[in-house]
C-alpha cells in the first residue's frame, strides 16, 4: 500500500515528535547498557578509571567465586520470601478492601501509603522499631512473654533475613492490593449470584470464581514484583548493608560493593550483566510456562 | 450479613489496617515526643508533652533545609523535562503510523524493568568524564533513565483514552496536526499529565541509589542520601530528629494523599505503579 503525501508527512512529523525521546533513551539507557557489557570485559580501577582488557576473565573469575553463587542464593531466598508474603497479604487485603467497610477510602489510603513512602523513610522507621534497647517491637515481645531477651532483629541470622523479608513485604504488598482491587471491581456480580444459587459457600466462590478471574492479573503482578524484588537495592542496603557479614548480601549489593568499595568497576559490570542474564532466563521460563498453562 | 457479623468484620479489617499503618503513625508520634519520653518504659503512644522542637533543630542546626531545597529542585526539574519529552513522545506513539513504532513501545516496557545498578556504572563514568559529578544536573540526567520510560508508559495509556474523533474533527475543520494537538488533545490530556507528573515527582523525590553514587557533597545532596548521612555521621543516633526528618520528607506525599486523591486513582487506572 503506497503512502499518500499527507501520510508521509504525518509519518515524518511523528518521528520528529518521538525524536527527542529516542535521543535521550539512547544517551541514558541504550548507550549505558551497551557500555556496561563492554566494561565487563575490562579490569578497571574505579578511582583512576584506568583499565586493561581481560576479555571474559571477569566472568571466569566470577563463576569460580563462591561469593557470586552465595549472593545468587540470597537473592533468590529474599525474592521468594518477600514475593510470597506480598502476594498473600496483597490478595487478602484487596479482598477485605473490596467489601463494604466503614471509612473504606481512608482504609485504602492508609494501606497504600507504605508503597509510596520513600525507602529511606521506611528503613529509618523500621530501624527505630527494631531498635534493640528502645524499639517498640522488642518491648512488645517482652511484655507479651514471647522472649525475655530483646531480639537482635538485624544483626544475627536468620533474624536479619526474616526482618528484611518482612519489611519488603510491608513496603511492597500495596502494589498487589492496587492491581487486584482494580480487577476485583470488574468481575461480574452475576457470576457470584449463579454460584450462590448453586449453593457455593464463600470459600468455594473464592476458589471457583475469584481466583480464576484474577489469574491473568496475578500472572503479570508476580512477574513485575519478582523482577523488582530481584533487583531491589535500597531496602536491603539501608536495612542491613548486606550483613551480618554477607548473610543478606544480594546481587545488586555485590555490584555496588565491587564498583565502589572494592573499586573493581569491570568486575562490578560483570556481576551486573550476569545478574541481568539470570533475570532474563527466569523471565523467559516464566512467560513460557504461564502461556502454556493458559489453555488448561 | 447481620449487624454483629458486619461489626466483627469491620473490627478485624480495621485492626489489620492499623497494624499496617502503625510504623508510620509511630514515626509521627516519635517526632513529636521530647527526648525523655522516647526512653520511658512502658512507652506511651501519644506524646504527653508534644513538641515541635525537633523540627526546629532540624531546620536550624542541620543541613536539612539545603537537602530539602535540592530535592525540590531535582524532582521538579526531572518532572518538567520528562513530562515535556514524554507528552510529545506519547502523542507520536499513539497517533502516528511509522515503522519501528511497536518495537519502540516494547523497548519502553523493557527499560521499565531494567535494574539501576546496571546503568549506574556507565552513568557514573559518563558523569565523571563530562565533569558533572556532584551536581544536581547529573542527577536529573540519571533520573530520566527511570522517569522517562515510566512517564511515557503512563501518558501513552492516557493518550489512548482521548477520543480519536476529536482530532479528526479538528483536522477536517482545517487545523494542522500540531494545531489540533495543542487546541484539542492537550486540554483533554491535562488530568493525565497532572497525574503522571505527580507520580514522576514522587519517584524522583524518593530515589536513593543514583544520588548515593553520583553526588558526594552536601551542597548537591538530595534528602534521601542527606538524611541517611545524618544517621551515619551522628555520634549518637537521635531518633526523634530522624523521625522528624522522615515526616518532613513524606510531606509531598501527604499533600498528594490528602488533596489530590483523584489524580492518584486516575494514575492507578493507567498503570502508575512501579517498584
Amino acid at each position: 500500500m503506497a503512502m499518500t503525501r499527507i501520510e508521509r508527512r504525518y509519518a515524518w512529523l511523528g518521528l520528529a515528535l518521538i525524536g527527542p525521546t529516542v535521543l535521550v533513551f539512547c544517551a541514558v539507557i541504550v548507550f549505558p547498557l551497551v557500555a556496561a557489557i563492554y566494561l565487563s570485559l575490562f579490569r578497571i580501577y574505579t578511582p583512576t578509571l584506568e583499565g586493561a582488557w581481560v576479555g571474559l576473565g571477569n566472568y571466569a573469575e566470577l563463576l569460580a567465586r563462591g561469593e557470586f553463587w552465595q549472593a545468587l542464593r540470597t537473592t533468590l531466598i529474599w525474592t521468594a520470601g518477600t514475593l510470597t508474603l506480598q502476594m498473600l497479604f496483597g490478595i487478602a487485603m484487596a479482598l477485605v478492601l473490596h467489601q463494604s467497610l466503614w471509612f473504606r477510602s481512608l482504609a485504602r489510603s492508609l494501606v497504600l501509603f507504605p508503597y509510596f513512602v520513600s525507602t529511606v523513610v521506611a528503613v529509618l522507621v523500621w530501624r527505630w522499631l527494631f531498635n534493640d534497647l528502645y524499639g517498640i517491637l522488642n518491648h512488645v515481645i517482652m511484655v507479651a512473654g514471647v522472649s525475655d531477651m530483646p531480639l537482635d532483629w538485624l544483626g544475627t541470622m536468620p533474624n536479619a533475613m526474616v526482618s528484611v523479608i518482612l519489611v519488603g513485604a510491608w513496603k511492597y504488598f500495596p502494589f498487589v492490593v492496587i492491581a487486584v482491587l482494580a480487577r476485583l471491581q470488574t468481575i461480574p456480580e452475576a457470576l457470584y449470584e449463579a454460584a450462590r444459587i448453586d449453593g457455593a459457600g464463600p470459600v468455594a466462590r473464592f476458589f471457583d470464581i475469584t481466583l480464576p478471574q484474577l489469574r491473568d492479573v496475578l500472572v503479570v503482578v508476580v512477574m513485575l514484583r519478582a523482577i523488582w524484588d530481584f533487583k531491589e537495592f535500597d531496602l536491603i542496603f539501608l536495612l542491613t548493608g548486606g550483613g551480618p557479614v554477607t548473610a543478606t548480601q544480594t546481587l545488586p549489593l555485590v555490584v555496588y560493593k565491587e564498583a565502589f568499595s572494592m573499586n573493581q568497576m569491570g568486575m562490578a559490570a560483570a556481576h551486573a550483566v550476569a545478574m541481568m542474564a539470570v533475570m532474563l532466563v527466569f523471565m523467559i521460563v516464566y512467560i513460557r510456562r504461564t502461556r502454556g498453562g493458559q489453555g488448561a | 450479613m447481620t449487624f454483629l457479623g458486619r461489626l466483627a468484620f469491620n473490627l478485624i479489617a480495621w485492626a489489620l489496617v492499623l497494624v499496617i499503618a502503625f510504623p508510620l503513625a509511630w514515626m509521627v508520634v516519635t517526632a513529636l515526643k521530647p527526648q525523655s519520653e522516647l526512653f520511658r518504659r512502658p512507652p506511651g503512644f501519644l506524646p504527653e508533652a508534644p513538641t515541635l522542637d525537633h523540627f526546629r533543630r532540624l531546620l536550624e542546626e542541620t543541613p536539612f533545609a539545603t537537602y530539602f531545597g535540592n530535592s525540590v529542585i531535582l524532582a521538579t526539574a526531572t518532572t518538567a523535562v520528562v513530562i515535556a519529552l514524554a507528552t510529545l513522545g506519547a502523542y507520536s506513539l499513539v497517533r502516528f503510523r511509522y515503522r519501528g513504532r511497536e518495537s519502540l513501545a516494547f523497548l519502553v516496557l523493557f527499560t521499565y524493568l531494567l535494574p539501576s545498578v546496571v546503568l549506574i556504572l556507565p552513568l557514573y563514568l559518563m558523569m565523571v568524564r563530562l565533569g558533572l559529578a556532584n551536581t544536581l544536573a547529573s542527577l536529573v540526567i540519571a533520573y530520566t533513565t527511570f522517569a522517562l520510560p515510566y512517564a511515557l508508559w503512563l501518558l501513552r495509556s492516557f493518550m489512548a483514552g482521548v477520543p480519536e474523533d476529536l482530532e479528526s474533527a479538528a483536522l477536517v475543520d482545517g487545523a494542522s496536526r500540531l494545531g489540533a494537538f495543542r487546541d484539542v488533545i492537550l486540554p483533554q490530556l491535562v488530568p493525565g499529565i497532572i497525574s503522571t507528573a505527580l507520580f514522576t515527582f514522587i519517584l524522583s523525590w524518593n530515589e536513593y541509589l543514583y544520588a548515593l553514587v553520583l553526588v558526594n557533597s552536601d551542597a548537591a545532596r538530595p534528602l534521601t542520601t542527606g538524611v541517611m548521612s545524618m544517621l551515619i555521621s551522628a555520634f549518637n543516633i537521635e531518633w526523634s530528629l530522624l523521625m522528624a526528618a522522615s515526616v518532613m520528607m513524606s510531606l509531598p506525599l501527604i499533600v498528594v494523599f490528602a488533596f489530590l486523591q483523584g489524580y492518584l486513582t486516575r494514575g492507578f487506572g493507567a498503570g502508575a505503579v512501579k517498584g
